[in-house]
């Protein structure tokens, strides 16, 4: 057991960073307080990703047969805890090299992946997630969206909501259901100039572009765009999920900001105060804790264990963490809000999400309540 | 990185198990507000377990890895400082059990009634006291610690080690309220959840309401947390981090208290039942040092001294 960095991942860390501060302009915070569903983020983030691409720093995760460098876990985490410091220039695009891409390598056939993964390890695409429903957000296995099965494909129609970067996106990754149950849903890859797509953004406290409703009315999705089997969705989902739930280090932007706004409270005299002094100690131990959290889990995952429940239980202390931040900063520093700062806006709608996206902290806590503690259900 | 001990560690761990199942250890059969142990104190410090910081090739972490297995028994024995505290002085300058103060020697300490010697922390100067049982004052308390003050330090022979002595001894002090506190933590969460498991209300076990799985799976998230942060404390051996890990653990110990007790409802408030062995460590904990107020703007001012 020991809690260190050997001198490769140093060299790596230390890589990421100059290349951050090289290739970050110097307006980046007011490209980021725009929301990475914005259309700011999204263009920047096709140039940026290009440049990361072409450093080897996009995917260098992924295998050597799909573009990228066998990378080691490690790695990968130390490049996603820099680039999310630094307020995640990779937009959108964090989900394509952290789950879709992955997902695809799992489960597309070799024509899928010859369709689509170029693009992904260009930085050239942006993907949305069609998942959420009006009547299954948390409770996703309830969604409604029907895929009638038709000559060469299927028919699609229903509605998606709180749908990340749609209004932008080139293809949506959209679960639908075939039939009952988890096994009647399916997963299909459908590109949004689809005929019958309509999107509509929703106006929110995250950030402009970020969330939209997705309406799907008679859209003809061709065979060979369904991912894995009939049936095999769930497994499909519940992969891509554990990739999602630790692939964001919100600890490491929320520690970045907290660091700033300590130096600004010192510059300003006001860091003396005991009560500033001791609430900034006990939100950094929030931060360092919800840090050892995920390293475990990078850890299990470096050794090639299974995922396991812990996961739930590392997403949910990132989410106090990263509320704790902001919410010392609400209370410290509102001029910040007010438009003093920028990027403490723009965390403050990362960390509001947190908890939310990607299924709800109380999902987490019902899934370790059941798999890490054991305890019986109803 | 790495999260699974090494060859070493697992080695200690598996003779600590060892040692553990030889000396039979079940929670008191009668009711008692504190299971001091003086039997397994004495093995654990013959066997060497509690010296195994002072040992070349070997570290604070492996000595934290004790500490934190041993405070999951239900009897308790003077761990935490002999083997984190400890190994900062010379060896032949202490004798164990030991206690620890900050401020005046008189104030009631952990362990005082064991003790053979006292340390205690000043602004400007630690001092180590020597003591013998009939100079200590029992202190009748409901925390599951034997306490006791000393009546005066007349006669008492007394070592002085200096200011340079103190930074350490907060660093490592605040190391081993972590780390005991990681270890208490996940005994007490255990119990409950084996009570919850079984305990049945409304024709249900209590673990499949809703409202208790959330509170006990965030009890787990908080131990957990407590213990990787305190082991990297240990590991590193940073004055900051080391504040940082004690910070959390004392922070979070109201609410995890409160939680598990609830779920044991009265049963959880009798001496017959278990939990308070673990819970009324952990509460003797949060007072330590200053109590989390104490340890989180000692891990601000560490971590940002030089921030601009």
């Amino acid at each position: 057991m020991e809690f260190g960095w050997n001198e490769d991942e140093v060299r790596y860390r230390d890589r990421v960073r100059k290349l951050l501060d090289e290739r970050l302009p110097s307006n980046w915070s007011e490209i980021a307080v725009h929301g990475p569903g914005s259309k700011q983020q999204t263009d920047f983030s096709k140039s940026f990703c290009k440049t990361l691409a072409g450093e080897g720093m996009l995917i260098p995760h992924w295998p050597r047969a799909f573009g990228g460098e066998d990378g080691k876990s490690w790695d990968h985490f130390i490049l996603g805890e820099e680039i999310w410091a630094a307020g995640e220039p990779r937009g959108p695009q964090y989900m394509n090299v952290n789950w879709i891409g992955p997902v695809m390598m799992r489960y597309a056939t070799p024509e899928q992946q010859q369709r689509y993964l170029p693009d992904i390890v260009a930085g050239n695409v942006i993907w949305c997630q069609g998942f959420s429903e009006p009547s299954a957000g948390s409770d996703l296995a309830s969604l409604q969206t029907r895929a009638e099965k038709v000559d060469g494909g299927y028919v699609v129609n229903g509605a998606k909501v709180w749908t990340s970067y749609a209004g932008l996106a080139d293809h949506c990754f959209l679960l639908a259901r075939t039939g009952t149950g988890k096994s009647g849903i399916v997963i299909l890859l459908v590109p949004m100039t689809s005929k019958g797509i309509q999107v509509k953004e929703i106006d929110a406290l995250i950030g402009e572009g970020d969330i939209h409703e997705l309406f799907f009315d008679d859209v003809f999705v061709p065979e060979e765009n369904r991912l894995g089997a009939e049936g095999q969705a769930w497994e499909i989902i519940s992969y891509a999920l554990q990739n999602e739930r630790i692939g964001i280090p919100r600890y490491a932007f929320a520690r970045r900001i907290l660091d700033r706004a300590i130096a600004k409270l010192k510059a300003d005299g006001r860091f003396d105060d005991p009560v500033i002094k001791d609430r900034a100690g006990r939100v950094l131990a929030k931060c360092e804790a919800a840090r050892m959290m995920v390293y475990r889990v990078v850890d299990e995952r470096a050794k090639g264990a299974p995922p396991s429940a812990f996961g739930n239980l590392a997403r949910f202390s990132v989410v106090q963490a990263d509320h704790a931040v902001s919410d010392f900063m609400l209370e410290y520093m509102p001029e910040g809000m007010l438009g003093d700062d920028p990027m403490q806006q723009a965390h403050h709608q990362r960390a509001i999400a947190a908890g939310i996206a990607s299924g709800a902290a109380e999902i987490q806590l019902n899934l370790a309540a059941r798999r890490f503690l054991d305890l019986p259900s109803e | 990185m790495n999260f699974e001990p090494d060859d070493n560690q697992a080695a200690i761990l598996d003779g600590l198990e060892q040692l553990i199942t030889t000396q039979k250890i079940e929670p008191p059969k009668h009711a008692t507000l504190v299971a001091f142990s003086e039997t397994l104190d004495a093995e654990l410090a013959v066997s060497g377990f509690l010296d195994i910081a002072r040992e070349e090739g070997f570290s604070p972490l492996d000595a934290a890895l004790i500490v934190e297995r041993i405070a999951r028994l239900p009897l308790c024995a003077e761990v935490a400082t002999s083997a984190l505290v400890g190994p900062l002085f010379p060896i032949d300058a202490l004798q164990r059990p030991l206690a620890v103060l900050c401020g005046s020697p008189l104030g009631p300490a952990r362990f005082l009634p064991h003790a053979r010697s006292l340390i205690v922390v000043e602004d400007e100067n630690v001092s180590l006291i020597s003591v013998t049982p009939d100079r200590v004052v029992p202190v009748e308390s409901l925390f599951a610690y034997p306490y006791g003050r000393l009546e005066s330090v007349e006669g008492l022979a007394v070592q002085r080690f200096g200011r340079d002595m103190v930074t350490p001894v907060l660093r490592r002090w605040r190391l081993s309220i972590a780390v005991e506190a990681a270890g208490l933590m996940q005994a007490a969460l255990d119990t409950v959840l084996e009570h919850v498991r079984t305990r049945k209300q409304f024709g249900r076990a209590l673990g499949s309401f809703q409202a208790v799985q959330h509170r006990l799976a965030t009890a787990a998230s908080t131990a957990n947390a407590t213990k990787w942060l305190a082991l990297r404390a240990a590991w590193s051996d940073d004055e900051a981090i080391c504040a940082m890990a004690a910070t959390y653990a004392q922070d979070a110990i109201p609410l995890f208290t409160y939680d598990l007790h609830q779920f044991c409802g009265a049963m959880g408030l009798t001496l017959e039942f278990p939990l308070h062995l673990w819970t009324y460590r952990l509460k003797a904990l949060l007072g330590e040092l200053g109590g989390s107020g104490g340890q989180a703007r000692a891990a601000a001012e560490l971590t940002w001294a030089d921030a601009a």
